[in-house]
């Protein structure tokens, strides 16, 4: 029997033990705080080579689709679809522009947010890794933004602040399945509940209602606003879709639609909010 | 390791990162998009064995780690074993067939997304189970298929000699190897 050799499996051992001890200590309050600043020097390194390199890419891109179509006929085809993809474009650019002034108009009036100070961003990225619920914000440190910000667009809660870069941030939304709301519903004052995320395109579920809780299609629940929450009370954050009531459960189990679009967001709020303000 | 060979090792890493948060990001079907970073461990796997899988899946995934909202330090505890995985599994093969790349691409990029999420889940995110896997896992590992074969000429070009690491002594006595 041909004996091996050790040392792969002692580095391995060393890696997975350095690993899980990241992992742990990241969890923990003090050294996340580490490698929350590590991955906001990585960020903002980062930035200016995937602009540098998106503006690269881009023109080649469009070079190589314009150059596939040779030959006279194909010529004048190519003419008249251009033409045609002109028309297509200007019509879709106008409903695209529509959709952002929409966006832009009903982020002025938010009601729910009375006087308080928000910064304006648009959103630059989605969902940066396929297992977490997040989008990426064109405003950072230097606009004032800060970790566990509220995030709100047209409609309502968006989400929150979870990376804080200097020019640029990370927002949790809130149908990430890391994420959890404190909300009220029902007749003033509300009772209490909490909302989870189930994950991106996902509804959201809601804990804490109890069994035979009189619930409408579309009733809003909204920000709770309790000592030490995370978001300021009074923001719409969804509407019941469903809500039943099982034979043998002591909870009512009640699924909720984010009030936000989230799958097209465009341009959102950061509220300058924390829980000690 | 060279320092030279080092320079080689962070060239191709940086190269990775760059297409993985410019063109991948942009590439979504379905609402996922591939993830190249995973090739890397698998590669270097291929190429170096398990020691050096391991300690590729450990960097690259480190640093894929800065750009990821998932826990810190995790992309570095899967890719380091399925690098080592890979790279054991490898050495019982023919590491110079053809179709190698491939299909360890494949099967390690599949392997890898499940025990992220399973890893993930089990260190306090149970979220990362209520994904969509049966999607991720497809595009991701098809995607990567495709790509091994580049990518195994860029790690190769950075790990340029072939390591004995894990290899049965017999075996290396016998230069087989090369």
């Amino acid at each position: 029997m041909p004996r091996r050799s050790r040392r792969p499996r002692t580095t391995l051992l060393l890696l997975v033990l350095v690993a899980v001890t990241i992992i742990t200590l990241d969890a923990r309050g003090s050294f996340h705080v580490i490698t929350s600043g590590v991955k906001s020097v990585a960020a903002d390194a980062f930035a200016p080579v995937r602009s540098g390199v998106n503006d690269i890419v881009e023109p080649i891109g469009s070079f190589l689709a314009g150059s596939v179509h040779y030959g006279a006929v194909r010529q004048q085809n190519q003419k008249l679809q251009a033409e045609i993809g002109q028309l297509k474009q200007q019509i879709a650019s106008q409903a695209d522009v529509d959709q952002a002034m929409q966006q832009l108009t009903a982020l002025l009036n938010l009601p729910f947010l009375s006087n308080l100070q928000t910064v304006p961003a648009e959103v630059t990225d989605y969902d940066t890794s396929d297992f977490a619920a997040t989008v990426d914000i064109s405003v950072g440190r230097a606009d004032g933004v800060q970790l566990n910000m509220p995030v709100v667009g047209a409609g309502g809660l968006v989400g929150m602040v979870v990376q804080a870069n200097h020019d640029t941030a990370t927002v949790r939304l809130i149908t990430d399945g890391q994420s959890s709301v404190g909300v009220r519903y029902g007749p003033a004052p509300g009772s209490l509940a909490v909302l989870t995320g189930e994950g991106s395109g996902k509804p959201l579920s809601a804990d804490l209602v109890p069994n035979n809780t009189p619930l409408t299609k579309g009733e809003q629940f909204t920000t709770s606003g309790l000592q030490g929450a995370l978001f300021p009370p009074g923001i719409p954050v969804a509407s019941v879709v469903t809500a039943r009531t099982g034979a043998t459960a002591t909870q009512e189990s009640v699924v909720l639609e984010p009030l936000a679009d989230l799958a097209h967001l465009r341009y959102v709020s950061v509220v300058l909010w924390g829980p000690a303000a | 390791m060279t320092p030279r060979d080092l320079a080689r090792v962070v060239l191709v890493v940086f190269a990775f990162v760059v297409v993985q948060q410019t063109l991948m990001l942009d590439l979504r079907v379905g609402g996922v998009h591939p993830d190249i970073m995973i090739l890397l461990p698998i590669v270097a796997g291929v190429v170096g064995g398990p020691g050096r899988g391991a300690t590729m899946g450990f960097g690259a995934g480190l640093v894929a780690d800065l750009f990821l909202p998932t826990p810190f330090g995790l992309s570095a505890l899967v890719g380091s074993l399925i690098g080592f995985a890979v790279g054991g599994a490898a050495l019982a093969l023919d590491r110079s067939a053809w179709w190698l790349p491939p299909v360890a691409a494949l099967g390690g990029s599949a392997l890898y997304e499940m025990a992220y999420a399973l890893l993930g889940s089990v260190l306090g995110q149970p979220q990362m189970l209520h994904v969509d896997l049966l999607r991720i896992v497809v595009l991701v590992s098809v995607v990567n298929a495709v790509l091994a074969l580049p990518a195994l000429r860029l790690v190769s070009w950075a790990l340029p000699e072939a390591s004995t690491e894990g290899m049965p002594t017999s075996a290396v006595a016998s230069g087989v190897l090369r």
